[in-house]
């Protein structure tokens, strides 16, 4: 999203660096405002409770793809286990609202704060392997996860799902109770942790993590810890995934299995794979993309999975790379994000 | 141990009876050298003479079955390359080890947050602005300041050994460790890149530590070169010494007939 | 969770007998389609993740055969052959074009053919649940064993599946073929350097794994239900048991799966919900501990 022009800096010239990267800053900032703004505007202008639904949906598995492809994208690590998170922050966040008495913040830290721990302690264990070793392992917890939500009925309903609905106490003056509250309230979580996420990887840590993806013993060579910084990923994006999970949950009035499913990870990946692994917008991209077609097909057939697979093998064996690589081609910047 | 320089009592960096065997067969047997400070050494040997090898120990990808290596005073065998790294060595590869999609001025900058411990930062935007002023004058010691918003992956192969170079160089290391610098090179370019380096080391007071198979270049510019063969150190000394010794000749060539009477 | 009830089994001899062969059945099976999937790996370096649905298609074609014609072996030869057919068209077409890329490009290219071929699966056959039954061939009483009872499909099943067992591992270390095979997984380049070609090799890999998958489903379909989607869970425990035996090794595949199996069987008495659960821990405990798997080379590190 920042350009980087042609144009070099002269060495020494620090009050023009800071300027650089003041603006760069200060545009995701305005792109963000300006994103804002445009979506809490949208039911005013169009009033459909479906669109509504959608938007909450997108902003749900926005911020779950963009988390993954901190993993894929910038940390070249190939989690296939990601729908772990998703579930995680799904029914920790439905039962710390059901089963406690607290206010929706609080859940929501309090979910964060799980994720953050499963991240850890899952993080721990898989960033030492290398590649297929590392996505078999995710996958392996992942479906851990899964299998101790289907067997754990008396905590989670087991493969029934978390029923009864969540509570939704008002906060701050917030009723979720209520489809546009909830709706704005969705748009905003998901601005604010894609500009997080944006602010991390354009950080210094986020091109530390861009070095160990292109070579992780270079990066070594450099005094660089690899496995601190993976590990510092994994559980950036584990607590991100883990938000993505809360905001679905409120949106369905609880949590389901098929939240910690492998298939979840699947989808997430297919969104990276449409939207562009390479841009930080991408993954949101495919997030539409991905629920848009999926919406539409269902509504002319039932064999939603033929038309999805084709569709993704034209990108994987056809186009190669996704549609805001496209874009970025067309507006003349070959730059990796 | 003959030291230029007068009376540098303790070697910049000393390796003392490293020895590394591969499923029995010794990859580095026995070796003992000193590096005193400010020096220009030359590692050469036929292939498979555990140049590499040598340098894998030192740098600390790899750990010695026994021996010592001491950096400046300080025992390094057991820390991992990143701790060495952080200690001062500093390395180039046969093969340029870049970062393929960020750019020239990028990577030095990159690359140049890890001394001042600010790898990890979350909190502030990328550049630091403290990195661009030293990543600016890499460039221009190497010669890639026109090249600063190239990515690394689009270099051209000299350039990005000199790039490689470069993110060696970056962390101002005590002991600058290349390895083979001018492979894969044309003459023009390995003429400029060893002027390059040779530059390095008159400007920096750099202690440097270069594998060559060039012999032209080794002879040109080494003040001392180590012949190792079979993992052993077969000969040391001066240019001249070298190029006279029998069993160097002996060593690259074959065994010579006997030519005088 | 019911530990009592696993230690009631224990003690009933009868209980052992059934559960055992339980166990060497779903082992059987998992043998088979892992098999398959550790060899593409180890020759190839490819995760055929459509491995399940080519064992669905086995049973499918299988089904349809035995339907059509009342011959078992018929069946057999369908969903075996069938399925090494559909799984060599897939190998030169897809497959081939994703061998260099990373893993990502793999998954993806396989993960859209398992949508695929569900769909496809249902269009052609149906959604509901089809079931083959036990063929006429083995409508006889149980047969007695130590103590209990085994149906004699059963153990048709278990024998057919050693004797598949035990001609591969003839195949692959006693034949010329064998070490040929071998040679190219080590080390292709070189392999193809000394004349063989290295992509009929990999054809043939490809397409012997999918074989054992096709005849898996075959085998299955008497006594499991054929439905679309019944490539998921093979596929998860296939993998389970190829990264404990080792990927590459076909005899650890063999262990795995028999190991599995047996957890499986014995699990579902004690604690029925958490089996899956078992596995996975089994499964990370492998990669932490061992990554290169019980019987395997490489390393994972």
């Amino acid at each position: 999203m920042s350009a980087r022009g042609d144009a070099m800096s002269t060495p020494g010239a620090s009050p023009r660096g800071r300027v650089r990267r003041a603006a760069s800053s200060g545009r995701d900032l305005l792109v963000a405002a300006a994103g804002l703004a445009v979506l809490v505007v949208l039911p005013f202008v169009f009033s459909s409770p479906l669109l509504l639904d959608f938007m909450i949906r997108l902003a749900a598995f926005a911020i779950y793809a963009t988390s993954l492809n901190i993993l894929i994208g910038y940390g070249g690590m190939v989690s296939f286990g990601h729908g772990m998170f998703f579930g995680a922050g799904a029914y920790s966040f439905a039962l710390l609202m059901q089963k406690t008495g607290v206010s929706i913040p609080v859940a929501i830290v309090g979910s964060v704060a799980y994720c953050a721990v499963l991240a850890l302690v899952v993080g721990v264990i898989c960033v030492r392997l290398k590649e297929i070793y590392f996505s078999f392992l995710t996958l392996a917890f992942q479906m851990l996860v899964h299998s101790v939500i289907i067997s754990w009925v008396t905590l989670t309903g087991g493969d029934q799902g978390l029923t009864g609905g969540i509570p939704r106490p008002p906060f701050l003056g917030i009723d979720l109770g209520e489809p546009r509250p909830m709706y704005w309230f969705a748009a905003t979580v998901a601005v604010l942790c894609l500009l997080a996420m944006r602010h991390l990887m354009q950080s210094p840590f986020g091109y530390t993590l861009r070095m160990v993806r292109d070579n992780a013993e270079r990066a070594q060579f450099l005094g660089i810890q690899v496995a601190r910084i993976r590990l510092a990923a994994f559980v950036i994006a584990g607590c991100f995934g883990g938000i993505g999970g809360m905001l679905m949950a409120l949106f369905v009035s609880g949590a389901f299995p098929e939240f910690a499913y492998w298939t979840t990870s699947g989808e997430a990946v297919f969104m990276i794979l449409m939207g562009g692994a390479a841009r930080f917008l991408g993954p949101a991209t495919g997030a539409v993309m991905l629920l848009l077609l999926s919406d539409l097909i269902t509504r002319f057939t039932e064999f939603h999975g033929i038309v999805l697979g084709v569709t993704v093998l034209v990108f994987a064996l056809v186009f190669r790379r996704g549609v805001t690589d496209f874009i970025a081609q067309a507006l003349g910047r070959s730059r990796a994000a | 141990m003959s030291a230029a320089g007068g009376g540098a009592a303790v070697p910049m960096l000393r390796v003392e009876r490293l020895r590394k065997s591969f499923g029995g067969v010794a990859a580095t047997a026995d070796v003992s050298i000193d590096f005193p400070a400010g020096s220009l050494t030359a590692i050469i040997g036929p292939n498979g003479a555990g140049k590499t090898t040598f340098f894998n120990l030192v740098a600390g990808s790899i750990k010695p079955d026994s021996g010592r290596v001491v950096l400046d005073g300080e025992d390094i065998v057991g820390c991992s390359s990143a701790d060495i790294a952080a200690k001062g060595i500093g390395r180039a590869f046969q093969v340029a080890r870049l970062f393929a999609s960020l750019s020239v001025e990028e990577s030095l900058m990159a690359a140049l947050m890890s001394p001042a411990g600010r790898s990890a930062d979350m909190a502030h935007r990328f550049p630091l602005h403290e990195t661009r002023q030293r990543a600016g004058v890499v460039m221009e010691q190497l010669g890639l300041q026109g090249k600063a918003a190239t990515l690394s992956g689009n270099l051209s192969h000299g350039d990005q050994k000199l790039l490689d170079v470069a993110l060696a160089l970056v962390l101002e290391p005590k002991v600058l460790m290349l390895d083979e610098p001018t492979a894969g090179m044309g003459p023009e370019e390995r003429h400029q890149m060893i002027e390059t380096v040779h530059r390095l080391w008159r400007e920096g007071g750099l202690t440097l530590v270069f594998i060559e198979h060039d012999m032209d270049i080794v002879f040109r510019i080494a003040e001392t070169i180590n012949v190792l063969s079979y993992g052993r150190l077969l000969a040391r000394g001066t240019p001249d010494e070298i190029r006279n010794n029998p069993e160097v000749i002996e060593a690259y060539l074959g065994p010579q007939a006997e030519e005088h009477a | 969770m019911d530990p009592s009830a696993l230690a009631s089994c224990f003690a009933s001899l009868s209980c052992v007998v059934t559960q055992t062969t339980s166990g060497l059945i779903i082992g059987a099976l998992l043998f088979l389609v892992a098999a398959g999937l550790t060899l593409i790996f180890g020759v190839l370096g490819v995760v055929n993740f459509t491995h399940g649905s080519f064992y669905m298609l086995g049973a499918y074609f299988a089904y349809s055969a035995y339907v059509a014609s009342g011959s078992f072996a018929l069946a057999i030869a369908a969903g075996a052959l069938g399925v090494a057919a559909f799984g060599l068209v897939f190998e030169r077409v897809f497959m081939r074009r994703v061998y260099g890329s990373d893993v990502l490009m793999q998954l993806l290219v396989c993960y859209a053919f398992i949508l695929i071929l569900d769909d496809v699966v249902k269009m052609v056959w149906g959604p509901e649940f089809k079931s083959m039954g036990v063929p006429d061939a083995f409508r006889m009483p149980p047969v007695s064993v130590a103590g209990g009872v085994v149906p004699a499909f059963y153990l048709f099943l278990i024998g057919a599946t050693a004797v598949i067992a035990l001609a591969l591992w003839v195949v692959l270390v006693k034949t010329r073929l064998g070490k040929v095979v071998r040679a190219a997984a080590i080390n292709p380049q070189m392999t193809s350097a000394l004349g063989v070609n290295t992509g009929a090799i990999y054809g043939a890999v490809f397409a012997v794994g999918s074989l054992l998958a096709g005849l898996a489903g075959a085998l299955a379909a008497p006594v499991r239900s054929v439905a679309p989607g019944m490539g998921f869970s093979i596929l998860i425990e296939s993998f389970i048991v190829t990264v404990i035996g080792g990927m590459g090794s076909v005899s650890g595949a063999l262990v795995g799966a028999l190991l599995i199996g047996l957890v499986r069987s014995f699990g579902s008495i004690g604690f029925p919900l958490f089996v899956e659960g078992i596995m996975f821990l089994a499964m990370a405990v492998i990669l932490v501990v061992k990554p290169s798997g019980l019987l395997g080379r490489e390393a994972a590190r």
